[in-house]
């Protein structure tokens, strides 16, 4: 493959999307829970009442069918929800996964049993997924997963580990990649993705400490844990190409750029109406980076929208997001509003968690290399 | 743009600008007849009132012109010719001073809005060699031309040439790196090369996509912030596009030989010239600032609108 070019087409939000704005808007400032210190990481921040809430609006799973529960509206409607959700830092990790990635696999792959089971739920906000992919010995390098799932009478029996779950102790479900069969040669073939109840038998959940002392990760161990025949997704051994089209979703959001905006926003406030010209400097050159990164992002979305899967440009925005989210705090840390912060002030706070978070930017969702080999791939290098 | 356009813009810059044509441009010879063919296709009027384009046709005409380096006053003369009816070729002085200067028969002073003629000049250059001349005496025309915007249109036309030149790094340093052979393979094989230019491609396109929205906003009440991002946004994506495209290019892009600085070297004069990014991010954080934390990301989401 010759090098084509590079493809984000220009999108304005459609007058219906930008509507929501305000609405969402309103509703952040009634259901924030108190006492919250905002946080735009949609790993941070799990509340079961607030996702309710969001689900009663109609606001988690937007753009599915009526039947299932769903909005029947458009990815752009959708982008405006989430945008305005993390940049105002409410909660948002409950549902996050839920609503953006393992419904729209479901919808795609799944049956239609599978989708009356789980979407209406989801949609509510009363239904959490995770994702089991990663493994102790299976990260960057996802095919050679070796969780393994047996055939027996009416369903599958799992053994092995996922590890790194994101709240797989209080979600609900988690999609869990296995291997089905042991797939010779071809590393991608014999691979299948199952629903498995986080709760159920033969599962034992053990969540692990972070660096900012957070648990929100875990491990997840199978023991002989018995998955019925119906909760296989799609076609068994399908599992590497659902996997993968689930990562154009996962990979160019506004949470890919967004992670550290709540310290920007409390930069400004710290920096005051008339800051000095290099603190000036410092809030542009951080809002020229989410101005385009958002354009970028949305024309993403419109891709998605035109149902195309745009995934070479996904991983260019989730690359240039993630090294931004990350420079964020360093390009802060020496302003006077931050250096001289009052310790346990707002901004000092949201800093400091910010920090602690950065590491983990460019390793969830694929890392910043396994980004760069997929776009050196779209550059037709490799 | 204009796909008709764009494609004609293309095709004359594709046959006049080669490396001859640079190089001869840059010990200060002007390219008549790259010149001749431009303004004889009409294309020098692109954006003004009486061409039937559109002022975001000026823009996208200036992406193509960027892309090739083309050795011409491009961004003055369009700029000039749609403000006021010149004969011959027309430029614009910002501080006194004015690209290709010497070859003009008018200049704009982009402060006063003064237009003169018959006027002296001091030859210079900026570090792309491309002349910038010092514009001494001459005679006024009597009215002042409206030269409100005139600071965010040039530096919008920075950007969209800059958009075009990193375009270009970026395909000379795929191309480079997929020709040429090291330890038995094309670079392109080894993983520091193909990281390397994943982060050239993702500088290049964040580039693009800053200019477009910039050329998109136009005429709409958030130009002067859409102006404000790109011209810092761009100006950074310069920055790191040419060094990894030199590092690409080894030995070979720091020769003259190669013509891999007509559009590096030019990536570094223009993100300087009309504001740096410091500059323009310093306005945009002022308006952000003076709107207060909590209305921050308002500013940023309604940018679009
Ligand atoms: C906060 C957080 C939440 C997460 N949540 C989930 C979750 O919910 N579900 C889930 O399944 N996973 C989750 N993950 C795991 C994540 O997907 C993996 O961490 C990621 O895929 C990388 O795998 P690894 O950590 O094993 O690193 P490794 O693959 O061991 O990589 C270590 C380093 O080596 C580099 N590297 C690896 N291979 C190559 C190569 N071929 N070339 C060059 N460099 C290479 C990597 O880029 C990285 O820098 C989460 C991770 C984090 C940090």
């Amino acid at each position: 493959m010759t090098f084509q070019g590079l493809h984000f087409d220009p999108v304005r939000l459609p007058e219906a999307a930008e509507r929501l704005r305000a609405e969402v808007r309103a509703f952040v400032a009634e259901h924030m829970p108190a006492d919250y210190l905002p946080n735009s990481d949609f790993n941070e921040g799990h509340s079961p009442e607030f996702t309710r809430a969001l689900g009663r609006r109609g606001w988690i799973g937007m753009t599915w069918p009526a039947q299932y529960g769903g909005g029947e509206r458009t990815f752009f409607e959708r982008y405006v929800v989430t945008e305005e959700l993390l940049a105002a830092g409410a909660p948002v990790s409950a549902h996050w996964i839920a609503d953006r990635q393992s419904g729209p696999l479901l919808l795609r792959y799944g049956t239609e049993a599978q989708c009356a089971r789980y979407l209406p739920g989801i949609a509510r906000g009363e239904t959490y997924f995770s994702i089991g992919m990663s493994e102790p010995d299976s990260g960057s390098d996802l095919a050679s997963v070796s969780t393994r799932a047996e055939a027996v009478q009416g369903g599958w029996v799992v053994n092995g580990t996922k590890v790194w779950t994101t709240d797989a102790h209080r979600n609900h479900h988690m999609v869990t990649l296995v291997r089905t069969d042991p797939g010779g040669d071809n590393r991608h073939a014999g691979l299948s993705q199952l629903v498995v109840d986080l709760h159920g038998e033969g599962v034992t959940v053990r969540p692990i400490r972070n660096i900012a002392g957070g648990e929100d990760f875990n491990e997840v161990v199978f023991e002989d844990c018995f998955v019925a025949d119906e909760d296989v997704i799609g076609e068994p051994g399908n599992g590497w190409e659902q996997v993968t089209s689930e990562l154009s979703y996962e990979r160019s959001g506004p949470e890919r750029f967004l992670s550290a905006f709540r310290v920007f926003v409390e930069f400004v406030r710290a920096a005051g109406p008339e800051p000095d010209e290099s603190t000036a400097a410092l809030i542009g050159r951080i809002a020229s980076h989410i101005m385009t990164l958002r354009k970028m992002s949305m024309s993403v979305a419109g891709m998605l929208q035109d149902g195309k899967s745009p995934a070479v440009e996904a991983a260019l925005v989730k690359q240039l997001g993630n090294d931004f989210e990350k420079l964020v705090p360093e390009l802060l840390r020496l302003a006077p509003p931050v250096s001289v912060g009052v310790a346990g002030s707002a901004l000092r706070r949201s800093f400091e968690q910010t920090l602690l978070h950065s590491p983990s930017f460019t390793v969830r969702g694929g890392t910043r290399e396994i980004l760069r080999g997929v776009i050196a791939r779209g550059l037709g290098l490799r | 743009m204009d796909a008709l356009l764009a494609d004609t813009a293309e095709r004359i810059f594709r046959d006049h600008c080669d490396k001859a044509l640079l190089d001869a441009a840059e010990a200060g010879g002007f390219p008549e007849a790259l010149w001749d063919v431009f303004s004889e296709t009409g294309l020098h009027e692109v954006g003004s009132a009486v061409s039937g384009t559109r002022l975001a046709d000026l823009f996208g005409l200036l992406q193509v012109a960027g892309r090739h380096a083309a050795p011409l006053p491009l961004a003055e003369t369009l700029l000039a010719n749609r403000l006021c009816a010149v004969e011959g070729l027309a430029t614009i002085a910002t501080g006194g001073v004015a690209p290709w200067g010497r070859r003009a028969d008018a200049v704009l002073h982009a402060e006063t809005g003064r237009v003169v003629t018959d006027f002296d000049h001091a030859p210079g250059t900026n570090l792309a060699g491309e002349p910038r001349d010092r514009i001494v005496g001459g005679t006024e025309t009597p009215a002042a031309v409206n030269v409100v915007d005139l600071p965010e249109l040039l530096a919008l036309s920075r950007v969209a040439l800059m958009s075009g030149a990193l375009s270009r790094a970026l395909e000379l340093a795929i191309g480079y790196a997929m020709e040429r052979h090291q330890f038995g393979r094309p670079l392109s094989k080894f993983q520091a090369i193909q990281h390397n230019l994943a982060v050239l491609a993702g500088e290049t396109a964040a580039a693009q996509r800053a200019a477009d929205g910039a050329i998109d906003a136009l005429e709409t009440p958030r130009f002067p912030d859409q102006v404000a991002a790109a011209k810092s946004r761009v100006g950074e994506a310069a920055g790191v596009a040419a060094e990894i495209a030199h590092q690409v290019h080894g030995a070979m892009g720091f020769t003259h030989e190669h013509t891999l600085h007509h559009f590096t070297r030019r990536l570094w004069a223009w993100r300087d010239e009309h504001g740096a990014e410091s500059v323009w991010q310093a306005r945009l954080g002022r308006r952000i600032a003076a709107g207060g934390a909590d209305a921050a990301w308002e500013f940023l989401a309604s940018a679009e609108r």
